[in-house]
């Protein structure tokens, strides 16, 4: 665990001419930043931590907020299609991205979204929502039954059981969930690349990516580019990782 | 609880409608401009700054049109260019390698530069490599100008030639010499091998040429011709009967390259653009011509613009492909920064570039023009590229002679075409 996160960071203090030296070494005589000064030089780079940060953040509370709602209505309220419905909400998940891209792009240019954060940002929340839905949907069905009668007894309606019973009791499932739509909205590629025309308008997966050429990679501004975007990542692990293995437990066990 | 989702909920929508309204302005410097969008690979990674000082003297010159650079690196290009293309949004002027060029010319997604040509005074068609303008014609129509072009030679280590009381190569060279002085330079003791040149496609195709053979002929598919397996025979046997050239394994992952500037590889066969890794080499080195059997043959990498059938803005496009691929301003700033050669003919305005060394030899590049090849290029070309790739593999690791190999390799082939 240690090693690679070393070896990155070796890498991207290195100058050119270490980069592949044989026998590897992890300290040289010869550590510089050149390469992170360089980086910032090419690229816009607080523009693109920003747009990252937007982005992600966007869509990680967008993910919560509907996933959270979706799954309790599929666990707990009944109405008519539901399990229809449900099914062909998974059935979303069978859906590779590189299907639906082209398509997809379409519809943000019909939109007018190319090149805007919302054009990233939806498609990159929704493309997992179904996956956030089942997730929380299991947590949902946990909650005993009793607790949600004596609530209707005493008055509450859906949104009071969804908002002060329900949600409170599905807490380290929402932090799994809140991790891993970090995650995959940190780390999204794809979409990006293909809505974002601007420069200033990319997030740093995308802008990095640029650094990989034809005939030669600069590995120690890739790298320098990898310590800078990884960090957040790694904070927001280590932060939510007790609620994360919790409800990684939890998740698919019934009472 | 609830306050912190209803806080969440608000959140979420606020800054959904502050992203969704705050459309990025366009940087442009005029109001009235024409931007045109000019898709790119080659300046990715290391000559992001030369493409944007080519951009900014283009822009100032005030000629009505703006250009806007997307640069992305080599590895994703296509992917989403050809997204773009089936979204209906292509940007207005792209860069394509000479292979993809074919492909997206039958495909008809390039507008025809055919007129601009003719009524564009500035236009030189003499300025260019003759070679290379024919390369972007199809069927007739030039549907792109080659902007740079790459080349393979022979890289060799002074040094080492030297301690081992050789002649240098030179343009006279055949793979026979070259075997020769590989011979008597390897020394595994020291870990040096004599030459290295890859066993793959690319290797192959250019190697079949230079034994007076070809994978293509005018009557179609030649990949079991005798010249080729002749030719592949000799590229194995480097490796196996004379134990000059490392495997893969031998190298242990470090690539060539990096082994040539380790002083573990006498000769190298690769392309121009190492030029600035090898600069700082602790040894002396230079280029000649690659050896040729039969005849020679050199691969010719070249990379062109291209724009595309769904501009709305034909003539601005046309500007920047002129200007891109011609301009002397062009033509300077890629000299001084060592990204890629231009196509021009006049050898005057690459003079700086030819008086820089190492290697001293420079000439050697525009003297491998002459010999320049470029591979067939068929609608299927990746599966081509992988059953031809297949089969050198598959004789490499002693799996199945060369001719045998090569004949399989045909039949499948010419299922593709068919």
């Amino acid at each position: 665990m240690v090693i690679p996160l070393a070896w990155m960071i070796s890498t991207s203090l290195k100058p050119d001419a270490q980069l592949l030296v044989f026998p590897p070494r992890l300290v040289t005589s010869q550590m510089t930043l050149a390469a992170y000064t360089r980086l910032f030089e090419l690229f816009p780079m607080a523009r693109m931590f920003f747009n990252s940060v937007i982005v992600t953040i966007t869509a990680t509370i967008g993910q919560l907020v509907v996933c959270s709602m979706a799954a309790y209505a599929f666990a707990r309220i009944q109405f008519w299609g539901k399990t229809l419905l449900f099914l062909m909400f998974l059935g979303t998940l069978m859906v590779p991205l590189q299907v639906i891209l082209t398509p997809l792009f379409i519809e943000m240019r019909i939109l007018g979204w190319v090149n805007t954060y919302a054009g990233i940002i939806l498609p990159t929340m929704t493309i997992r929502v179904a996956f956030g839905v089942f997730l929380l949907r299991q947590a949902f069905a946990l909650i005993p039954r009793a607790l949600e009668e004596s609530a209707f007894m005493d008055g509450a309606s859906h949104g009071t059981i969804f908002a002060r019973i329900a949600l409170p009791l599905v807490r380290p499932a929402l932090a799994t969930l809140m991790v891993l739509a970090f995650m995959d909205a940190w780390n999204s590629f794809l979409w990006p690349l293909l809505v974002v025309r601007d420069t200033n308008m990319m997030t740093l997966p995308v802008g990095l990516s640029a650094l990989h050429g034809r005939y030669s990679t600069a590995w120690n501004m890739v790298m320098a580019g990898v310590v800078i975007s990884v960090v957040p990542i790694i904070i927001l692990f280590m932060s939510a990782q007790r609620y994360f293995v919790e409800g990684l437990a939890r998740a698919g066990i019934k009472e | 609880m609830r306050r912190v989702f209803a806080t969440m909920v608000l959140a979420f929508w606020a800054v959904a409608m502050v992203t969704a309204a705050g459309r990025t302005e366009e940087e442009t410097s005029s109001v009235n401009d024409t931007e045109i969008v000019y898709y790119t690979f080659s300046a990715s990674p290391n000559h992001l700054e030369e493409l944007n000082e080519i951009v900014a003297r283009f822009n100032e010159q005030e000629n009505g049109v703006t250009v806007r650079v997307e640069a992305v690196g080599w590895d994703n290009y296509f992917t989403r260019l050809e997204s773009q293309i089936a979204g209906g949004s292509p940007p207005d002027v792209f860069e394509l390698n000479y292979e993809n060029f074919v492909n997206y010319a039958s495909k008809d997604v390039l507008l025809s530069l055919d007129s601009y040509l003719v009524a564009d005074g500035t236009f030189d068609r003499n300025a260019y490599y003759e070679r290379a303008i024919d390369a972007f014609e199809y069927e007739g129509t030039q549907y792109g100008l080659p902007a740079t072009f790459s080349t393979s030679v022979l890289f060799y280590n002074k040094d080492l030639f030297d301690a081992a009381g050789l002649d240098y190569p030179d343009d006279s060279w055949t793979w026979e010499d070259a075997l020769a002085a590989a011979q008597e330079l390897t020394d595994r003791e020291n870990d040096v091998w004599g030459l290295y040149s890859p066993v793959q496609f690319w290797e192959f195709y250019k190697k079949a040429e230079q034994n007076g053979g070809g994978l293509m002929g005018a009557n179609g598919v030649t990949i079991d011709h005798a010249r080729n397996v002749e030719a592949l025979e000799f590229m194995v046997s480097l490796i196996d009967e004379y134990q000059v050239m490392p495997r893969e394994q031998d190298l242990a992952g470090v690539p060539n390259e990096q082994a040539f500037l380790d002083g573990e590889i006498a000769m190298l066969v690769s392309g121009i653009w190492m030029f600035e890794t090898f600069r700082d080499a602790d040894f002396a080195w230079d280029i000649a011509v690659e050896p040729g059997m039969r005849r020679k043959a050199t691969h010719y990498f070249a990379d062109g613009l291209a724009v595309s059938s769904e501009t709305d803005h034909p003539e601005a496009a046309w500007k920047w492909v002129n200007y891109f691929t011609s301009s002397p301003e062009m033509v300077r700033t890629r000299m001084e920064s060592n990204w890629g050669l231009p196509v021009v003919q006049d050898l005057d305005l690459v003079e700086a570039y030819l008086e820089q060394t190492p290697p001293d030899n420079r000439q050697a590049v525009y003297d491998s023009l002459e010999y320049a090849i470029v591979p067939p290029v068929i609608e299927r070309q990746n599966q081509m590229q992988d059953i031809i790739g297949q089969a050198i593999e598959n004789v490499l690791l002693g799996n199945s002679g060369a001719a045998s190999a090569l004949a399989d390799a045909d039949r499948q082939v010419r299922s593709l075409i068919e």
